[in-house]
């Protein structure tokens, strides 16, 4: 069917392209669970202690990594492939 | 720099009469740091000087006054300081005044308060009797019957007459409850009472007024007559504060000072006829410091040979500039007197980390400009350390702007070789360029510009995985030994450059170290460093690693990267063996898949590249949009175009600097310190006080 529609490259391109954004959208909501927890907890210590708000948003964003993780990864599909 | 100051332990001794003297001069010299007092034999820890109490007092009475009249030290710049003579001269004058002034005032606010308070619990009492309408002496002092005012949820009249039905009820409904006074014969009491219970009864006290509504009426008048008194009170403190704060803060800080002075003894060890006083002096300052204490030949400082245990205090010892950056480092951990100091590395790589994401020579600006301003707003030590941090990041992105040609938005339109016609300033911008052939230097929204950065960013991501090694390594060998260094760090560098040696040999194999721009970065390097044949890459595949037995084909990837890396992992892997199994038995093999968070770590610098990225592409769709709505033959609504320029890059903005300044705070926390940095140093704190409103 695929024949039918486009010619392969074309359909590669298109597999790459969408696994590229997967790869980043998942990602994201991923680390995004990963934060609601970690903001949530550095949010009370925050109400707690005003001082602990630099170490607090720095705990929030430790979990972005995994973002970039899948970034680099939608990088590579869409360099080799698109 | 990159080590805390030197600090040198000394003692001052003198006879016990001196000791009032000595601590005097100390708190005058503010430079040494003391050491808590270990009683011993003949050495007990001394007593407060008898003034102390009397200056607590005075201070606590001091302190309450400026808590209640909310002067904010830190927002306030003395426009004259006061000489502590003169402050001692009127200290009992000005007591008693401000006791006078300000005490009995914030006393009969309270006591406003106090009555207020009253009348509005009363008036919540009254006001549902006046919606009963029955006179309170008929809802009390009956001897047959017994009589239920208050508030319950539900209609309760079905489930007492189930009890009897000689009872008589008043139901009304006041603020989703019900209101009920019930009558009922004093034998049905106690049932009664427990049935109104299950619906919640809340009783109502009733008053002895008669007269409800000119109850009511008097309450509202007496509670306006004290409003109208609290505001008097108000205005009249205000009044005060704006006369006084600058005196009230200066006799604080002198008070502090003497209780201070008067509580020193408390950290030196008296005998009988002497005391002692163990601490820190820098050791650039152990000369000023002596002379002035032993000014009056009767106080003696000695340096003392430091112990083994002794754990000397952190002054971190940083030039003007990077000194504004401890503040970050001690947000993480302060540095212990023999650890590396990273403040200098941070300072260097958090500006160009910053500036890197930011990338933009408009936001740059505005960066910039905001923190100048921000500067002459926030006075306090700490804001200004961060402002400052700031203006510098500010300036890295402009010239990182420069170097990408971003000004709000890319220059180029992504995609296409030619200058945005579609751009913020458009040709305007074009024509300031006089070089614009050779603009931007550095074109990051291009395939090829993307795929430099992500190399050049991982390149620093490896150099500073190793360095955070290196300095590691430093650190253990200075505390605990070269063997001690090499099992804990020297082990990993190995292993982490035999991991960079591998991603070399990948991206040699990519030909990017011999390939021109668009494949590679131009021939930096011949392309014959193959070992075993040489190796093409095939259109549309991934380099293999060349691993025998997995990969076909395997000896033409050998490059002597690859190579290198081989016995630097063997290497690596004893090592690690011999350091972790005698720890963790042979369970302890599994420790070496931490090799993969180091390789994640390496790839976690890659939000160098992704944050700016978004950034610019940000950028970018708010100019696309704002140009299409704006001008023909868009929608030509110049006024929704200019509005959503403004909302877009203000927002934009914001993420621009929450976003690049958390990303680079963390790659410093997260990726950087935890290789070499374990903090948790003492502060160095002289006795002694920075003088804000006194003068000498």
């Amino acid at each position: 069917m695929v024949d039918a529609l486009m010619d392969y490259e074309t359909f590669v391109k298109g597999c790459a392209a969408i696994g590229a954004g997967l790869a980043v959208g998942l990602a994201g909501i991923g680390a995004g669970a990963g934060e609601s927890g970690i903001g949530a907890a550095a949010v009370g210590a925050i109400a707690e202690d005003r001082s602990f708000l630099g170490l607090g948003l720095l705990f929030t964003v430790i979990p972005e990594t995994i973002v970039i993780f899948g970034l680099v990864i939608s990088f590579i599909l869409m360099f080799a492939y698109v | 720099m990159l080590k805390p100051e030197k600090m040198v332990k000394i003692s001052v001794v003198g006879p016990k009469e001196q000791l009032e003297y000595a601590s005097e001069t100390l708190h005058k010299v503010n430079l040494l740091h003391i050491e808590d007092p270990k009683e011993a034999e003949y050495f007990r820890i001394g007593e407060p000087l008898e003034k102390a109490s009397l200056v607590s007092r005075s201070l606590v009475q001091l302190r309450s006054y400026i808590s209640y009249l909310k002067i904010d030290p830190g927002r306030i710049v003395p426009k004259r300081k006061y000489r502590s003579k003169e402050i001692e001269d009127m200290l009992s004058k000005k007591l008693e005044e401000y006791q006078e002034q300000i005490g009995s005032k914030i006393e009969e606010n309270r006591s406003i308060d106090e009555k207020i308070r009253g009348l509005e619990d009363e008036l919540r009492i009254i006001e549902p009797l006046k919606v009963l309408g029955i006179p309170s002496r008929l809802l009390k002092g009956y001897k047959n019957l017994r009589c239920f005012v208050g508030f319950v949820k539900e209609n309760p009249v079905e489930e007492l007459s189930k009890i009897t039905d000689q009872f008589d009820a008043v139901i009304k409904e006041y603020e989703k409850e019900l209101l009920v006074a019930i009558f009922v014969k004093a034998e049905y009491g106690d049932d009664f009472f427990r049935t109104l219970q299950a619906f919640g009864y809340r009783e109502l006290p009733v008053p002895d007024v008669d007269d409800y509504d000119a109850r009511i009426n008097e309450i509202e008048r007496e509670k306006e007559e004290l409003l109208n008194r609290k505001k008097q009170l108000e205005t009249e403190i205000e009044e005060i504060k704006v006369k006084e704060a600058e005196l009230l803060l200066a006799i604080e800080e002198y008070l502090s000072t003497e209780l201070d002075k008067s509580e020193m003894p408390l950290k030196a060890l008296v005998s009988k006829y002497t005391f002692v006083i163990v601490g820190y002096v820098p050791a650039k300052q152990l000369d000023k410091f002596r002379s002035e204490v032993e000014r009056n030949g009767k106080i003696v400082v000695e340096v003392i040979e430091e112990e083994e245990e002794d754990v000397p205090p952190t002054k971190l010892d940083n030039p003007a500039v990077v000194r504004d950056y401890e503040l970050l480092t001690t947000t993480y951990a302060t540095p212990r007197y023999k650890e590396i100091d990273p403040t200098p590395i941070m300072a260097i790589f958090f500006t160009i980390f910053f500036g890197m994401m930011l990338g933009d020579m408009g936001y740059g600006l505005l960066i910039t400009i905001l923190a100048l301003y921000l500067k002459t707003i926030f006075k306090t030590e700490g804001w200004q350390k961060l402002l400052n941090i700031a203006v510098y990041c500010g300036i890295s992105s402009i010239l990182f702007g420069f170097i990408y040609g971003e000004f709000f938005g890319p220059f180029i339109i992504p995609g296409m070789e030619e200058p945005s016609k579609i751009h913020f300033l458009g040709d305007a911008l074009s024509a300031l360029y006089t070089f614009n052939h050779h603009h931007p230097l550095f074109d990051r929204v291009e395939e090829f510009g993307v795929k430099a950065l992500l190399f050049i960013v991982l390149l620093i991501g490896m150099f500073k995985m190793l360095w955070g090694f290196a300095l590691g390594f430093y650190n253990v060998y200075i505390e605990h030994g070269m063997k001690e260094a090499i099992y804990e760090k020297g082990c990993w560098f190995i292993g982490v450059l035999g991991l960079v040696m591998l991603i070399f040999g990948f991206s040699y194999n990519l030909e990017i170290f011999t390939s021109p721009p668009e494949e590679g970065f131009g021939a930096l390097l011949p392309d014959n460093l193959y070992i075993l044949g040489s190796y093409t890459v095939e259109e549309g595949r991934a380099v293999p690693l060349p691993i025998p037995g997995l990969v076909d084909g395997w000896q033409a990837g050998v490059n002597i990267f690859y190579l290198l890396a081989l016995p630097l992992l063997i290497v690596w892997f004893v090592i690690f063996l011999k350091a972790e199994i005698p720890k963790m038995g042979i369970f302890g093999i599994i420790m070496a898949v931490e090799l993969l968070t180091w390789f994640g770590q390496i790839i976690s610098y890659a939000r160098l590249l992704a944050i700016g990225l978004s950034s610019v592409y940000i950028a970018f769709v708010i100019n696309y949009l704002s140009v299409k709505i704006g001008t023909p033959p868009g929608m030509a609504l110049l006024p929704v175009a200019i509005i959503l320029l403004l909302i877009g890059h203000a927002g934009n903005l914001l993420l621009g600097i929450l976003d690049p300044g958390l990303q680079s705070l963390r790659l410093h926390y997260v990726e950087f310190f935890t290789k070499f940095f374990e903090g948790g140093g003492k502060e160095y704190s002289p006795f002694g006080r920075v003088k804000k409103f006194l003068e000498d």
